[in-house]
């Protein structure tokens, strides 16, 4: 199936690397966390890349995911995957509601709103101390368990996190290639056309904010089921930032684009020491350069390069227009 | 019957009265245009006529049932669509994929039953794709099918333009200046493309400003001028009428038919 050809390579990746290199850091640690950025900038890049709404909050979805997976499972002692079905429909419902207002508005307005409600959620998860307990965290988060077996070890972390991973990116390879996947792209290509033609802008803006709050839900519980311990600090404006960057890095509207930003962000500041200081700055450097140099994103500009430098060797197969000239618009 | 019924339709931005009330019938089957100087009001009325504007006053019975004041998605599942004066492409999608979309109506899946790909799905999406290339074929464009949109000359977006709204399966279709800024031989293509539309059963409501070309493919014709009706009529019935030589024709323009 040509479609899928994409998610095969990445599942032979995600089989391959642990029997190449077993035991190590780089596969069962930092792979994990690059999976889990993955989940997050495939769903946010639903959202920007696709129908051209910018986020600079998703952390805050990310943070309620993660925080009612370790409220309920901590609190009230409750089945973990309980409280991740809790954590979904809360944030559905946030998103769902918060979708109307918000998404009415656009370009640096919509960015301005996302990034209050980011900011909003921060504050409530610091001050709501006796829930969520405020700047200390929340510790004693139990571990997930599949039938009886305990994701307990860095390589069963490894195991389930790129399953996640994988499913999020067959699901969105679907969702995109489909009628609503092009409901979105037209969305953002021309929206009084989209609507013109049948597609209700609005529905459908709140279908893929809501979709991508989902996934960033999910992110956050089992990022809080796999660290054990979570605290505000992690579901920051840095770490919405860091999103985005990882989804314009990759190339907008592209899926694959988003799962290279997440794996090639997450690696390089392991890899490179000077990050540890300047990280923020590294990141900020990152988005500017890529606005000015690469606007479509490395992943998507270099297979841009490999299929021109492919077709250089092929003829050339675009149709001679033969009487369509090109005027100038009126 | 008429197929669409206007009556004291209003508008007006601000201070300036961009449509007053006006009224007009246009019949089933046939090209019906809307002609007048820049200014005139003609895009507003398409706007209202699409749901993109809402008028101040007035009402638009589209099927003989009341259209006014409803969402452009909901218009379109009525059964009218439209093109643009100013090109609304999807520059971001293939040409397949801009036609596709004008398929939306045709097709049901939602978000869950698309992302869990179930089935049903695979089959809608062939269904899809085959209506989009009829239609692409229909207005001469199957050479370009798997082009980005981005990468066609001005002439082939016009007409790419005319194949996504008619993907929508309409009963009426506005088209607004779809000849501006073609050259002789695009035009003429036009023409033709336009009476076959027509043909096809779709009312063709038109706005263009190139008067040969709205002479020869009318039936009936709207003479507006700030935002008012100034004549109706058939072709040769505008072309003689006084006041429209006076007021917008003013004898300089010469067209055969
Ligand atoms: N959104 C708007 N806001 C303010 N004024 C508007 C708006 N749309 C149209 N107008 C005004 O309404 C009047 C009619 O404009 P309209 O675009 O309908 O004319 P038109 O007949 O389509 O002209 P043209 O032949 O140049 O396309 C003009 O005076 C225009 O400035
Ligand atoms: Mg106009």
């Amino acid at each position: 199936m040509k479609r899928l050809r994409g998610l095969f390579l990445l599942a032979l990746l995600v089989v391959v690397l642990p029997i190449l290199f077993p035991d190590n850091y780089y596969v069962t640690v930092v792979a994990v966390s690059a999976a889990l950025h993955a989940i997050l900038a495939v769903g946010l890049n639903l959202l920007m890349g696709y129908a051209g709404l910018i986020s600079l909050g998703h952390a805050a979805f990310f943070g309620v995911g993660a925080y009612t997976s370790a409220i309920i499972t901590t609190r009230f002692d409750l089945n973990p995957w309980l409280a991740m079905a809790a954590g979904i429909l809360l944030t559905g419902c946030i998103a769902f509601i918060m979708a109307r207002p918000i998404l009415r508005l656009k370009g640096h307005y919509l960015a301005m709103a996302t990034l209050g409600l980011g900011m909003i959620v921060q504050i409530v998860l610091v001050q709501a101390e006796g829930l969520t307990g405020g700047p200390d965290g929340l510790g004693g988060i139990p571990p997930l368990s599949l039938f009886g077996w305990e994701v307990d070890s860095d390589l069963r972390w490894y195991m389930v996190m790129s399953t996640v991973m994988l499913l999020v990116v067959w699901l969105a390879l679907n969702l995109i290639d489909s009628r609503s996947g092009r409901a979105l792209r037209a969305l953002h290509g021309s929206e009084v056309a989209a609507e013109m033609m049948g597609i209700d802008t609005t529905a459908t803006k709140t279908g893929v904010f809501v979709i991508a709050a989902i996934s960033a839900s999910l992110a956050g519980s089992l990022f809080a089921h796999q660290q054990a311990f979570i605290s505000p600090d992690s579901f920051s404006f840095f770490f919405s930032i860091e999103l985005v960057t990882m989804v314009v890095l990759g190339g907008m509207a592209s899926t694959f684009g988003a799962v290279f930003g997440a794996f090639v962000l997450t690696f390089l500041p392991e890899l490179l020491v000077v990050f540890e200081d300047y990280e923020v700055m590294i990141f900020g450097a990152i988005l500017m350069l890529m606005m000015i140099f690469l606007p479509q994103g490395l992943f998507v500009g270099l297979q841009g390069l490999l299929r021109r430098l492919l077709q250089q060797r092929a003829p050339a197969r675009l149709p001679a227009p033969a009487e369509e000239d090109k005027h100038g618009a009126a | 019957m008429a197929l669409l019924e206007i009556d004291g339709l209003s508008k007006s931005f601000g201070g300036v009265t961009a449509i007053a009330d006006l009224r007009f019938e246009v019949p089933k089957g046939q090209v019906y245009s809307v002609i007048g100087p820049n200014g005139a009001g003609k895009t507003t009325l398409f706007n209202m006529l699409s749901g993109i504007y809402r008028p101040d006053e007035g009402s638009i019975r589209f099927q003989e049932r009341e259209i006014t004041g409803l969402q452009p998605h909901k218009v379109a599942a009525m059964g009218l669509s439209r093109t643009f004066q100013n090109l609304q492409m999807f520059f971001n999608m293939s040409v397949l994929d801009n036609v596709m979309v004008g398929c939306h109506l045709r097709t049901r899946s939602g978000l869950f039953r698309a992302a869990l790909r179930l089935p049903g799905i695979v089959r809608e999406e062939r269904e899809a794709n085959r209506l989009a290339r009829e239609e692409l074929t229909f207005c001469d464009l199957e050479r370009f099918v798997d082009l980005e949109a981005g990468a066609l000359p001005y002439g082939v977006l016009k007409r790419l333009e005319i194949a996504r709204a008619l993907a929508v399966g309409p009963q009426l279709l506005l088209m607004d200046e779809p000849a501006a800024g073609l050259n002789d031989t695009e035009t003429a293509e036009m023409q033709r493309l336009i009476r076959r539309i027509c043909e096809r059963g779709i009312t063709v409501l038109l706005v263009e400003h190139d008067m040969g070309l709205v002479m020869r493919v009318s039936d009936r014709i709207l003479v507006l001028d700030y935002g008012s009706r100034l004549a109706e009529g058939t072709p040769s019935e505008i072309q003689n009428d006084r006041r429209v030589i006076e007021a917008y024709l003013g004898g300089e323009v010469q067209y055969a038919v």
